[in-house]
């Protein structure tokens, strides 16, 4: 758009003096290129071109050596009577389902009370963003530990509390998606709560005095201008939410590999597993595909959602 | 409007060209190859791939012998750091066109993707000048008629048992037992709890332990999904061990990431059956002074006594790279690697080669530290070692399913008969889509 002005403007003072202004749009043009230049030269060639690379390999089947086949739609073909794909689609939505408005609730709450003023409450912000910054590996090896069915502390902590039959967790094909869901709310909860407190102190405080003297009560304030006041930062949240939701891989991988059996298996291991393991390049693709329209889908009806709502 | 558009095309021209340079150029074009391989009088430069140099001592070995068998042909080892990235790097490494000359080929699933995808080098001649009737495993590479890789290590499971601990229990030493056999002296062997439990054996979390011995045992190929109703013996075998807290529990072994050769060592399993490449990192323990038990080898358990000792295993080897700039000297290099000299260079570091004769094994056995007992010797001469899941273009995706069945069935996601059933579907539907 800066560029269409710029030129727009550019192009006035042309049919004034043709040669320096043509020179001058040029320069102007290619100043903003050049800012942006280093940023797409990397975007292009680790994103853009893969992505479309992507998009047509799913219409072909390739080994990632001998050249690719053109073979039409019969990955989709073959994607629809996968038992494999459909039960990592399921994974994936159950995933989704656990881990966005768990990760949403207590990231909010999470902002609600530590967004006062009190002595050390950095403390307390810093301590709960932490899991955030440290190692995903590490992260999913401790709670593996944590959630071991007989020595691990969780289970003990159950059996104290006298639940006779603790689950088994990520040995249990049950209880091994919901073992997985409860370590990736743990992880990313401190990162939605700093955005949520960024978003709190744009809350205006006269609203909240205002509110006061009208006499609303604590539950009032929260649903009639907490919420209203950060509806732009709960819509930043929820997007991002599940769009990382739907690509989860990294947390799963290092604690079930998507097991027991395909217990939580979800869409970006299957497309490792096709891909890099298998070397079917052209099926994994097409999953990827499958992947990235469902999101898009997902992502422009929240949009369309949150468009109305402000109408 | 025009002027960005072109200048988005530009830019688009620009990166592709800056893609395409970078896929050019190869990341051993510097090796030198003044001499088009035909290892004569001037010098030669080979690359080997190979996984996590420093920590796998076969390699050097195996190199310093055949250069010094061949003064003129130096060995460049082009290593993948961390040996669980090995095929994935080897994948992108051939897709770019990368000119290395000899690809070491970790296992069977690795070598049924080079086969398939024609990466290596016919070396049905190659083939012809080994002494094929000692060489253990090299008829897992047949791939349709023809050879891409050749042998130079061989491994089959073994049952590594606590000799100790078989005297305090009052049992003879495992000689030939049937898994049922197995099944009891587990039982035996198995006391204490919580932080004192010793079990009586360990069973790795791998599929091939339950699987892929019952497969070979029964004569039967995992890749062939019409029955797999052979494989419900073992699996409630391994189930009732595990229910008497015989063996430790599958979940508990895969959330604790159990390690098969730390139970071994800490005597915390009397028995562990185990591939031979367990030996040499025995070795080198008790070698750098860390405590490891009084162990011993016997033969791997069979459904029925009396019978012979077949026993599940796979080669380790060499291929070259269709891209090779240096194919005779580098067929050059596998035949010496299948040979005996090639032997007993791995053999002198405790890696069992595939290469077996009765003068490899003494001197395998006359290693410091290794098992001097009858029983162990005759352990390491089994009748038939067979690859647990033969080679054919899907073996990669029927691996992972039968995989997943066999964690669906250890952790009682799924019963035995379900589990098995299952696994024929799966299969069927996996081999049918390639």
């Amino acid at each position: 758009m800066t560029t269409t002005s710029v030129a727009q403007v550019e192009s006035g003072r042309a049919l004034r003096a043709p040669a320096r202004g043509r020179r001058l749009r040029r320069r102007a043009t290619l100043i903003g290129w050049s800012f942006i230049l280093p940023n797409f030269l990397g975007f292009a060639l680790f994103t853009l071109i893969p992505v479309i690379a992507a998009l047509g390999l799913s219409f072909m089947s390739w080994d990632a050596y001998n050249p690719p086949k053109w073979i039409g739609l019969a990955n989709f073909t073959r994607l629809a009577h996968d038992p494999l794909f459909w039960a990592a689609l399921q994974n994936t939505v159950l995933y989704a389902v656990g881990h966005v408005p768990l990760t949403l609730a207590l990231s909010l709450g999470l902002a609600l009370l530590l967004n006062r003023k009190l002595k050390g409450i950095q403390f307390f912000r810093v301590a709960i963003f932490f899991p955030y910054i440290s190692s995903l590996v590490a992260i999913a090896i401790v709670w593996n530990l944590l959630f071991d069915p007989s020595t691990g502390p969780i289970n003990a902590l159950l059996t104290h509390l006298g639940v006779a039959n603790p689950p088994g967790w990520t040995s249990s094909t049950t209880w091994a998606l919901p073992a997985v869901i409860i370590t990736s709310v743990w992880k990313d909860m401190g990162y939605y709560m700093i955005l949520f407190l960024a978003g709190l102190q744009a809350v205006p405080g006269e609203l909240y005095e205002a509110a006061a003297v009208d006499g609303a009560n604590a539950w009032h304030k929260f649903w009639n201008v907490t919420v209203p006041g950060l509806r732009p930062t709960t819509f930043f949240v929820l997007v991002i939410l599940t769009v990382s939701s739907f690509k989860v891989f990294d947390l799963i991988f290092v604690m079930t590999e998507g097991g027991p059996g395909r217990a939580t298996l979800v869409l970006s291991q299957l497309i490792y597993q096709d891909g890099i393991l298998n070397g079917q390049f052209g099926y994994s693709s097409a999953i990827s595909l499958v992947l990235f329209v469902m999101v898009l889908v997902i992502t422009l009806f929240q949009y369309r959602l949150q468009n109305r709502r402000q109408d | 409007m025009k002027r960005p558009m072109r200048m988005l095309a530009v830019a688009g021209i620009t990166a592709a060209a800056l893609a395409l340079a970078g896929c050019a150029g190869s990341p051993n074009s510097d090796a030198k190859s003044t001499d088009s391989g035909s290892g004569g009088d001037a010098k030669t430069t080979l690359s080997v791939s190979v996984w996590d140099y420093a920590a796998t001592p076969e390699f050097k070995a195996l190199f310093d012998a055949f250069h010094a068998a061949n003064p003129n042909i130096t060995i460049q080892p082009v290593d993948v750091p961390n040996a669980a990235d090995y095929e994935a790097k080897v994948t992108t490494m051939l897709a770019g066109g990368d000119s290395t000359d000899i690809i070491t080929v970790k296992n069977l699933t690795d070598y049924s993707g080079y086969a398939s995808k024609q990466q290596l080098l016919n070396l049905n001649s190659v083939e012809k000048q080994v002494p094929a009737d000692k060489l253990a495993g090299l008829d897992s590479y047949k791939y349709k008629g023809t050879y891409y890789a050749l042998p130079y290590r061989t491994d089959f499971s073994v049952l590594f048992y606590n000799k100790t601990m078989f005297q305090q229990a009052g049992l003879d030493a495992p000689d030939n037992l049937t898994w049922d056999e197995f099944a009891s002296d587990a039982a035996k062997l198995t006391s204490g709890s919580g932080a004192n439990k010793v079990y009586g054996a360990y069973v790795h979390t791998w599929n091939s332990l339950v699987q892929g011995i019952a497969a070979v045992q029964n004569d039967k190929d995992l890749n062939d999904p019409s029955d797999y109703s052979y494989l419900a013996d073992q699996y409630n075998m391994m189930l009732k061990l595990q229910k008497a807290g015989d063996i430790p529990n599958y979940g508990e072994a895969t959330s604790q990431k159990l390690a098969y050769q730390t139970e071994f060592e800490t005597g915390k399993a009397a028995m562990v059956p185990m591939g031979t490449w367990l030996i040499a990192p025995l070795l080198a323990d008790k070698a750098k002074g860390v405590s490891v038990p009084d162990w011993g080898i016997a033969q791997l358990p069979q459904i029925k006594s009396g019978g012979k000792i077949v026993t599940d295993g796979g080669p380790t080897g060499f291929g070259i790279n269709k891209n090779s700039k240096n194919q005779a000297a580098a067929k050059k290099f596998i035949e010496f690697a299948a040979s005996e000299k090639g032997a007993e260079a791995v053999a002198s570091i405790g890696i069992v080669p595939s290469y077996q004769s009765s003068a490899i094994t003494t001197k395998y056995f006359g290693l410091t530290g290794m098992p001097q007992d009858d029983l162990s010797k005759k352990a390491f001469a089994p009748d038939s070692v067979k690859p647990d899941q033969p080679v054919s273009p899907n073996t990669a995706a029927i691996g992972t399913v039968l995989n997943q069945e066999h964690q669906l069935i250890m952790t009682g996601g799924k019963s035995v008969d379900d589990g098995l059933k299952e696994m024929e579907s799966l299969v069927k539907s996996q081999a049918l889509s390639q």
